[in-house]
């Protein structure tokens, strides 16, 4: 983190916020169209989970702390906050002032008085994550970090009921605008915690007004608010007039594309678009025809289709080009990856892939070593993505580029690995265990035709080197639930970061994750000690050698094949103007403007 | 009716039929192809034919010969190599990858860096010395460019996976359809030979049964097997099938069981059994002949829905469902030979076997002597 230019962009916005304080700019005329490929659950932010009703929430809910649209790596930047937390305790206490004059859109709730944004608003926000009525996804993010809230949701869980008036020795609101928190541990990432879309400030007298029903009523402070909602189909956004407003003046990168956007946008009040409104598209082709047409302003879930718009080596085809339809490319901030389960039993059953003596990781590692990354890469992403040597992906703190895997892709290897550990071929062709039992892979997938090309390339896979793989099919959640309690043997997974910080990769493997994000179960006291060092560090190059060395003891291990990160193209219209994927955010609709003279 | 003059023994029902059916000579042609489609199917089930469908011989999505060999095939196939990414000033798009530098950097590939870390890797002997002994020969298989009809996005050749595909799917329509016509058969007789309570009870089953829609019905049979592969789509497809035999064979029942020749085996003290399949059997058998193949053709198509909603065969069978789902998305990019083969051989096959459940019925209808 490089605290000088974030105080710098910090005071730099403010001053722009004060010379043009009081100009309302969104143009309700300008309403950016796009789409979710999946329908949104809700926009209670503690009780979602999934990317899509982030996005809305991210644009409905303000947070204490944000990132700066072009500085890369994301950085951290004020937002309802008046500066960045002061850090005391050598980062065991975090202070936040809350800005005054920022009021929540008027709801019934409120019974027509406005209604202050407070920092107790933001203590109440992430106490909500602990009430057992909540079910939220997302508890992690939060648990075992600040003193007193896992006593509180224990208790609640006991008595069935969550006391949000007892006192939380770490959610100290000494006054109205000031929330101290404190940690049990000092934890350097913990800023972009509350950076996160999911731990924006809710009004408890809306929440509790609606009971139940929250998901359907969010009342933020962001900028935008809720306009029209029609479940699984359409959502509508509108500007939010009491908007404190934001002034565009990111400091451009070394990226020609900052500049040209800098000069495009410098000195526009934001937000510019005054609607959003979001269509529930299922079917990649429908998504691909509503751009092509003209009727969705952006548009980037269109992976399968990827050939027709643009050539591998990912520029616009001509044909496009001429039409003036810009084209966004990054890498997403996510890594993909197959898991074995760890542990020396699933259920009562013996697992043939778990363990660590030498025989069951030779196994491991002969089957990494014969997966067929590069057909994933060219033939099931057709060329978009890239292959994933490390277990932080690119554009996230801790990421080394330098690093190669030691397991390259290297079936003749492999079969000479399981021959030398006797795990020998039958008549069939297929191997046995070393004791002569057969040896049966299974591999757990959704019933989907894009899970279908992952089974036949494991299947591939696996058949080079004779080991027999059995598919078993269940619905998403169901995987989920078989996965938490480690049931599962094999799976393809992903992970997309939440905070652009390492340290939200690297605990998937953190052994008391276990029946959490450590999906493959797995438990190396060696792995264990050096994360356990490197979450007490800052970024930096400290820290980045004990990321290097955990990501060696996995690969010893092998519990993961590394697989891929894909990359995200997003199509735009020619008249669409501002728009730079960032890494961490999950929608960009309020840094971007349409063009003026823009054919609508 | 005239008085006959010759007592020679009047023909059967069979011969009848056998002798009407020569003369309809769509019934023929369609006969001979499901003759052929059946033929196919015992070639490549005893591994005559396309036993090696699974192999890869040629390159990722090879278009069929007579189109010629894709120009851009030759590049995709280079596309994991490096290459450095060039900047055409010239060129119409301006949309250039803002990462093109760092990929370059990243796809530049280097030896691993072991120096800064003292992780020790427990196999490191063993693959020293396996990497010592075998050398980095990696001999490249050859991949033709075209195949006769295409190749799918593997590389597997289209001809020999529609042959093995109209394996899987004429065995599961002709099996399911047996079990379908199986469980009708016993049920229907059982129900209209006995009435009363035995024909209520099936009734009601019956009407469980029907009152499902029928796509909700698979799909909650799917979901209770809760198993993926072959058998499941017989179990599936034959368990729902069975209520549209169950309803005509004991119609046929009821009629047949007053008629006088049952009576009179009564008499003679046949017993229930012997009087349901052995007296009354052979004179409704045309019509679970006809029902059976109708159904044949019904659950041929009902596999390509279920494989399409990924119900279907498992991972290591292909099916014509499968091809088609494959070739969802790769028709959009223009590889329509997949969609194209296993659509011919489903249309080919169902249709001919139409037409001759058509025939048949028309041969052993009595009433259209």
């Amino acid at each position: 983190m490089n605290r000088r230019s974030l105080g710098s962009a910090a005071v730099s916005a403010l001053i722009a916020l004060t010379l043009h304080a009081g100009s309302h700019a969104a143009d309700p005329a300008k309403t950016l169209r796009v789409t979710f490929q999946v329908a949104e659950t809700g926009f209670d932010p503690t009780r979602t989970s999934d990317y899509y009703s982030g996005q809305v929430i991210e644009a409905i809910f303000d947070r204490l702390l944000t990132y700066d649209y072009l500085a890369r790596p994301a950085k951290l930047v004020p937002s309802a906050a008046e500066s960045l937390p002061q850090v005391t305790d050598n980062g065991k206490t975090y202070t936040f002032k809350v800005r005054k004059g920022i009021y929540f859109t008027p709801d019934p709730a409120f019974k027509g008085k406005r209604r202050e944004l407070t920092a107790e608003d933001y203590a109440y926000s992430i106490k909500r994550f602990f009430d057992p009525r909540n079910r939220s996804p997302y508890t992690f993010l939060y648990e075992g970090k600040i003193v007193g809230l896992d006593e509180l949701g224990a208790q609640a869980r006991k008595t069935g009921r969550f006391d949000y008036d007892a006192k939380v020795a770490g959610l100290e609101v000494p006054d109205r605008y000031t929330l101290r928190i404190h940690l049990r541990e000092p934890d350097y990432g913990f800023p972009h915690i509350i950076a996160f879309d999911l731990s924006g400030a809710v009004a408890r007298e809306v929440i509790e007004a609606y009971g139940e029903d929250t998901s359907a009523h969010p009342v933020g402070t962001g900028p935008y608010r809720l306009k029209q909602y029609t479940r699984s189909s359409k959502i509508i956004l509108e500007a939010n007039p009491d908007y404190r407003g934001m002034v565009w003046d990111f400091q451009p990168g070394d990226d020609p594309l900052d500049r040209e956007i800098a000069a495009q946008m410098k000195g526009k009040k934001l937000p510019v678009i005054g609607n959003v409104e979001i269509s529930i598209m299922e079917e990649t082709q429908s998504r691909w025809l509503a751009f092509e047409k003209g009727e969705t302003d952006m548009e980037y879930q269109l992976w399968d289709l990827s050939p027709t718009f643009m050539a591998e080596d990912g520029r616009l085809r001509p044909q496009f080009a001429k039409r003036g339809i810009k084209l966004g490319r990054s890498v997403d901030p996510e890594i993909t990856y197959a898991y074995f389960n760890m542990l020396d039993k699933i259920g009562d059953q013996p697992n043939p892939v778990g363990g660590y003596s030498r025989e069951k990781i030779a196994l491991r590692r002969a089957i990494a070593m014969a997966y067929k990354v590069d057909d994933q890469i060219r033939i099931i992403r057709k060329g978009q993505s890239i292959k994933a040597e490390y277990p932080i992906p690119p554009g996230i703190a801790g990421h080394d580029p330098n690093y190669r895997s030691s397991i390259p892709y290297d079936p003749k290897t492999a079969n000479a690995l399981l021959d030398r550990f006797g795990y020998r071929k039958g008549t069939d062709g297929y191997r046995t265990l070393p004791d002569g039992k057969p040896l049966l892979i299974r591999y757990s997938s959704t019933p989907s035709e894009v899970a279908r090309q992952f089974d036949e390339l494991m299947k591939r896979s696996l058949d080079s080197i004779g080991i027999r793989l059995e598919i078993h099919k269940d619905r998403f959640p169901d995987l989920i639930k078989l996965e938490r309690r480690c049931r599962l043997m094999m799976r393809g997974a992903a992970w997309i970061a939440d905070t652009p910080d390492g340290d939200n990769f690297m605990q998937l493997l953190y052994g008391p994750n276990t029946f959490q994000s450590n999906n493959a179960c797995y438990k190396s006291p060696a792995f264990d000690k050096l994360y356990e060092q490197s979450r007490a560090m800052p970024d930096g190059p400290e820290r980045n050698r004990l990321y290097r060395q955990m990501t060696r003891q996995m690969e010893a291990d092998t519990p993961w094949i590394m697989i891929d990160s894909r990359y995200r193209n997003v199509l735009m219209q020619p008249y669409v103007i501002g728009f730079k994927k960032h890494p961490v955010l999950h929608q960009e609709w309020m840094y971007i403007d349409f063009e003026p003279k823009a054919k609508r | 009716m005239t008085t006959a003059t010759s007592h020679a023994e009047s023909p059967g029902l069979w011969v009848l039929a056998w002798r009407r059916f020569r003369h309809d000579r769509v019934g023929l042609v369609s006969f001979d192809i499901v003759l052929f489609f059946v033929a196919l199917m015992a070639a490549s089930w005893t591994g005559l034919i396309a036993s090696d469908w699974a192999r890869e011989v040629g390159v990722s999505n090879a278009p069929p010969t007579f189109t010629g060999p894709k120009v851009a095939s030759a590049r995709l196939e280079h596309a994991a190599a490096p290459e450095p990414l060039r900047r055409d000033k010239s060129d119409e798009s301006a949309a250039v990858d803002p990462l093109a530098g760092v990929l370059a950097e990243i796809r530049a590939s280097r030896p691993p860096a072991a120096a800064d870390t003292e992780i020790v890797d427990p196999l490191a002997d063993v693959l020293a010395e396996i990497r010592g002994r075998s050398g980095s020969a990696s001999a490249d298989e050859t991949r033709a460019a075209t195949l006769i009809f295409g190749g799918d996005k593997w590389g597997r050749d289209v001809l020999k996976k529609t042959i093995k595909g109209t394996e899987t799917s004429m065995f599961v329509g002709l099996a399911a359809a047996a079990l379908a016509a199986l469980l009708g058969t016993v049920f229907g007789a059982l129900a209209g030979y006995y009435g009363r309570w035995i024909d209520d009870f099936f009734n009601w089953f019956y009407s469980v049964f029907t009152s499902i829609p029928y796509l909700l019905l698979i799909l909650s049979i799917a979901a209770v097997l809760n198993q993926k592969g072959t058998m499941t789509v017989i179990l599936i497809l034959g368990l729902t099938g069975w209520t549209g035999i169950f309803r005509l064979i004991r119609a046929e029942y009821m009629k047949h069981k007053v008629r006088e020749y049952v009576q009179a085996a009564d008499a003679i003290g046949a017993s229930h059994m012997r009087r349901m399949f052995v007296h009354i059997f052979p004179n409704v058998s045309h019509v679970v002949l006809v029902q059976l193949s109708l159904h044949v053709v019904l659950f041929i198509k009902s596999e390509v829905v279920l494989s399409f909603l990924g119900f279907g065969v498992g991972v290591d069978t292909v099916s014509w469902g499968s091809m088609l789902n494959e070739a969802q998305t790769e028709l959009l990019l223009g590889n329509w030979w997949q969609l194209a083969a296993a659509t011919a051989a489903m249309a080919m096959l169902v249709t001919a076997f139409g037409l001759l459940t058509d025939a048949w019925r028309d041969a052993l209808d009595p009433k259209l002597k």
